[in-house]
């Protein structure tokens, strides 16, 4: 496949970029000791983008013949034409260095080295874990996830990566109930990786622990009033700020589609104690979600220091947004299937770690709240407007962590929050790995961060 | 191309058969689609895919497995993957796939103009909402927009006997806007529309709407904090009621424990002015279809009447474990195994115009778009109010901005005042306003 590609790209004339994928996937789930999905899928194709007359065309087939390769090639080249007249500035593409190679996944332990036996076993053991725990679990849930794929990416300028990627994760869902209301426990985990790295990321009997315990607290917790507050956010907060409030308006399409930080280059958008990243660099313990060592246009990954002490410093590009702005790629461009054209996403972002001891973080509040994770519930604005749901909140009287409350959501311009901090803890750890980032397709991508203490706006109720 | 694809169907599951599997199902879709789409205020791409996928569902006893392909050269493998996931899973005595039963052909799905449809046409179309957008107003930035022409064929045999297959076209757009003036920028709006029928294309309404709730939201003011009354928009009304109601009254929820309405066929759940209905046989329908993803007959239904819950959906698996009839709702792609989903969903509308419940509301805010958590398990749900109106005194006294609605769903359902007379099509649901009371409104 990869000299058919090569072969073809390189006579057929203008700029082309072809892209091979194979995937495939499972998904077990059991739900109250009922075994729900047991299923598995597999997906090839081929992606071809042309670049003509400063137009792009994109055609996909899964004729991966040489005749279905012609002929999505020759569709690109035509819906390219078709888009030149419309088009009110003309494509270029920043430079890139072609690239070549093989790059292997990261893995002492291969997911297809572990029957599907095993993986049904686990999944049954942990939802009868969830229900057994307690009297007030009234329903239990746990999903375990696989995608292994093989990415060949060939450009008319000579570049033929074959990527090899596979990405396991886990889920487990307690429900409680008392009096006429059921609350959630939601805990994840998700690698770029094996068998043994999503198992030691997070081992799945803490993922119960934690599931069952959050779902119970939630029984006799209180609503809180809300409003602005002083809070710490645990890492699972702080990588959902970095990517769905700040990364999202820091990709170079969503700032020339009107995002806030457009001219902010420079300027100080944060803490001097914040330097906010993201990279496709097996970076920070490695194996996160996002890991992305070549990107769908066949740009290498790097890290990408977006705002450095506070000052916004680079966007997020493709070949097409780094034309725009005159500067380089920083390989971010990326497909979901081979039937998707790439466009600019996230990969692992994050904020730096500081030196404040996290214990040392809850010192001098005298009244405000320790949030932790993220309830998978959310949305983010172009403008760095944010509302999240937030999985635990307690109460912080005097410097000290106290009870539950709940219901609780947080929300406010992220680069007002991000204005706000003024300690950042000293710890790191990547947490959004099993969720799936949508901008018209899917991506697995994932943030992190270490805790850190700020001001922001939480939703409660008037009581 | 119907009768080829149901072939390969029927084909699937003698293979399946064929190798051991006591019961098998094929569901094929064969999709191609020619799309333009926008960014950055521009034309951004043309793009056209085809893709055949193909999804089987075997039973070994009552043990179940699925899996799926996009490659119908893959389907001897994919049925060998389905049976040995199947002979690996825990058995489940409602795994089981429907009876046949007699179809009658929904009118108005297929319109043979998608044949003459060019690329050029369908780039002229996302040309249109650019013009259309950049005549509203010099501040309209079109971040996000779209409009495609979409050809499917839909198949489903099993080996009980069920044999269906359906070809349909849609044509769809949407759009994301902003509003920028110096350095204030507005909230995002996002608004789309669909049809089967070429003629019926109008990508005017969700161009105008997302437009104008953009520019309405530069120029806000601070709100105010109390508990009162809100006014949701349809948009509103499908993220913060229907949502959490369909979570509600999913036959699957109900098994899995999660629906507190288990016990409450029959009873109020909501204020007598709501009642919700679904029919996937509605000519034109945007959601309808002639066959579930079972290959059962879509039917109509009403959820909730006057108030009181009718009736939950069911697919094959959900009315077996309840003993019931099938409500025919099976959904999903060849991609999954099938699920349970609406299809053309309504709420009644009433008989009150908007305006009408805007001079009835004394104190509160309108709200066209939310944008927050709603939790269907708990029914708690916190969110911002976006492209929201302060309301004084049965009047609009202007955009808010920073403010957050809060409440509990059930509650909400309950204190529902008014349904408005106007509706609006989103998608396959066609909403109207919903007034309610006893809501959180909290000013940032």
């Amino acid at each position: 496949m990869e000299k058919l590609l090569e072969d073809v790209v390189r006579v057929a004339g203008g700029w082309i970029e072809a892209r091979y994928q194979e995937r495939r996937s499972l998904l077990l789930s059991s739900r109250n000791g009922h075994f729900e999905q047991c299923s598995s899928g597999r997906a090839r194709g081929i992606g071809v983008r042309a670049l003509s007359g400063g137009a792009l065309g994109f055609s996909s087939t899964t004729d991966l013949s040489e005749k279905g390769l012609r002929q999505a090639l020759a569709s690109a080249q035509m819906l390219a034409a078709a888009t030149r007249e419309g088009k009110s500035h003309p494509v270029k593409l920043a430079p890139a260095r072609p690239v070549r190679g093989t790059f292997p996944v990261d893995t002492v332990d291969r997911l297809d080295a572990h029957p599907l036996e095993e993986k049904i076993a686990l999944v049954s053991r942990l939802d009868e874990q969830v229900r057994r725990a307690s009297p007030k679990i009234v329903s239990s849930s746990v999903i375990y996830a696989e995608t292994i794929d093989e990415r060949i990416v060939a450009t008319s300028e000579g570049t033929v990566v074959r990527v090899l990627d596979s990405k396991p994760s886990l889920r487990v869902l307690a429900v409680a109930g008392s009096a006429g209301e059921q609350f959630v426990g939601l805990q994840t985990v998700g690698v770029t990786g094996g068998w043994a790295e999503l198992h030691a990321r997070r081992h799945p009997d803490e993922l119960v622990v934690e599931a069952v315990r959050i779902a119970i607290a939630q029984l006799a917790a209180p609503h809180t009033a809300g409003g602005l507050a002083t809070v710490v956010l645990d890492p699972d907060l702080v990588g959902t700020l970095c990517h769905e409030a700040i990364g999202h308006t820091v990709e170079a399409d969503i700032v020339l589609g009107g995002a806030v930080t457009a001219d902010k280059i420079g300027h100080r958008v944060a803490s001097e104690l914040v330097t906010l990243c993201d990279s496709g660099l097996p970076l920070r313990g490695g194996h996160a979600v996002g890991l992305l060592p070549v990107d769908d246009e066949g740009v290498e990954a790097g890290r990408t220091v977006l705002v450095e002490r506070g000052i916004l410093r680079s966007y997020l590009h493709n070949r097409e947004s780094a034309a725009h702005y005159g500067v380089t790629p920083t390989g971010n461009a990326r497909a979901y299937q081979y039937s998707d054209e790439p466009i600019i996403r996230m990969t692992n972002t994050y904020i730096e770690p500081g030196e404040t001891p996290v214990a040392d973080l809850f010192e001098g509040i005298d009244d405000g709240y320790y949030l932790r994770g993220f309830a998978m519930s959310g949305q983010a604005d172009s403008n760095a407007e944010f509302m999240f749901g937030v999985r635990e909140a307690f109460r912080i009287k005097r410097g000290r962590v106290g009870s539950m409350v709940r219901g609780v959501t947080i929300s406010g311009n992220a680069f007002d929050v991000l204005l706000s901090v003024d300690a950042v803890g000293d710890d790191f750890s990547w947490e959004n790995g099993a969720g799936i980032c949508g901008k018209g397709q899917p991506a697995k991508v994932d943030a992190g961060g270490p805790h850190i203490r700020c001001r922001l706006t939480l939703g409660g109720r008037q009581l | 191309m119907n009768d080829r694809l149901l072939e390969t169907c029927r084909d699937g599951c003698a293979m399946a058969t064929q190798m051991g599997a006591t019961a098998a199902e094929v569901f094929a879709q064969d999709s191609e689609e020619t799309s333009a789409s926008i960014e950055k205020h521009d034309l951004q791409l043309a793009r056209s895919s085809r893709e055949l996928s193909y999804g089987v569902r075997t039973l070994v006893g009552d043990r179940l497995g699925f899996a799926s392909t996009n490659n119908v050269r893959d389907l001897g493998d994919v049925c060998r993957d389905a049976l040995a996931l199947a002979k690996a899973a825990p058995g489940d005595p409602h795994n089981r796939f429907p009876e046949p039963a007699a179809h009658v052909a929904v009118e108005g799905l297929f319109d043979e103009e998608v044949h003459a449809f060019t690329a050029r046409q369908v780039v002229d179309r996302a040309l249109e909402m650019l013009r259309v957008a950049g005549a509203i107003d010099r501040r309209i930035v079109v971040g996000d927009g779209a409009f495609s022409a979409v050809r499917m064929t839909r198949a489903v045999a099993n080996t009980l006997g069920v044999a269906a297959s359906e070809a349909s076209t849609f044509f769809a757009h949407h759009i994301l806007v902003t509003a920028r003036e110096g350095d204030r920028v507005s909230s995002m709006d996002f608004q789309a529309g669909a049809t089967h029928w070429a003629r019926d294309i109008d990508i005017v309404p969700a161009v105008d709407l997302a437009c104008r709730n953009a520019l309405d939201s530069l120029g806000c003011s601070a709100g105010e904090s109390f508990q009162g009354i809100v006014i949701l928009s349809p948009s509103a009304v499908l993220d913060v009621l229907v949502a959490p109601l369909l979570f509600q009254v999913n036959a699957r929820n109900v098994l899995r424990g999660l629906s507190r309405w288990s016990d409450r066929l029959g009873t109020p759940i909501a204020s007598r002015g709501l009642s919700i209905t679904d029919d996937g046989t509605i000519a034109s329908g945007v959601a309808s279809s002639s066959f579930d993803r079972e290959g059962v007959p879509h039917a109509s239904l009403s959820l909730v009447a006057h108030g009181r819950l009718q009736s939950f959906l069911h697919n094959a698996y959900s009315s077996s474990a309840f003993g019931i009839p099938n409500t025919r709702h099976a959904a999903g792609s060849a991609a999954s195994l099938p699920m349970i989903g609406p299809t053309n969903l309504a709420i009644t509308p009433g008989d009150a115009t908007l305006d009408e419940l805007i001079a009835d509301t004394k104190c509160g805010i309108l709200v066209g778009r939310f944008s927050g958590n709603v939790d269907p398990v708990s029914g708690d749900f916190s969110g911002v109010a976006k492209a929201a109106q302060l309301l004084r005194s049965g009047r609009r006294a202007g955009p808010v901005t920073g403010t957050l609605i809060a409440g509990n769903v059930f509650a909400a359902l309950e204190a529902i005042l008014d349904v408005s007379r106007e509706t609006q099509q989103i998608y396959g649901f066609r909403l109207a306003h919903v007034r309610v009371d006893g809501i959180s409104i909290t000013s940032t």
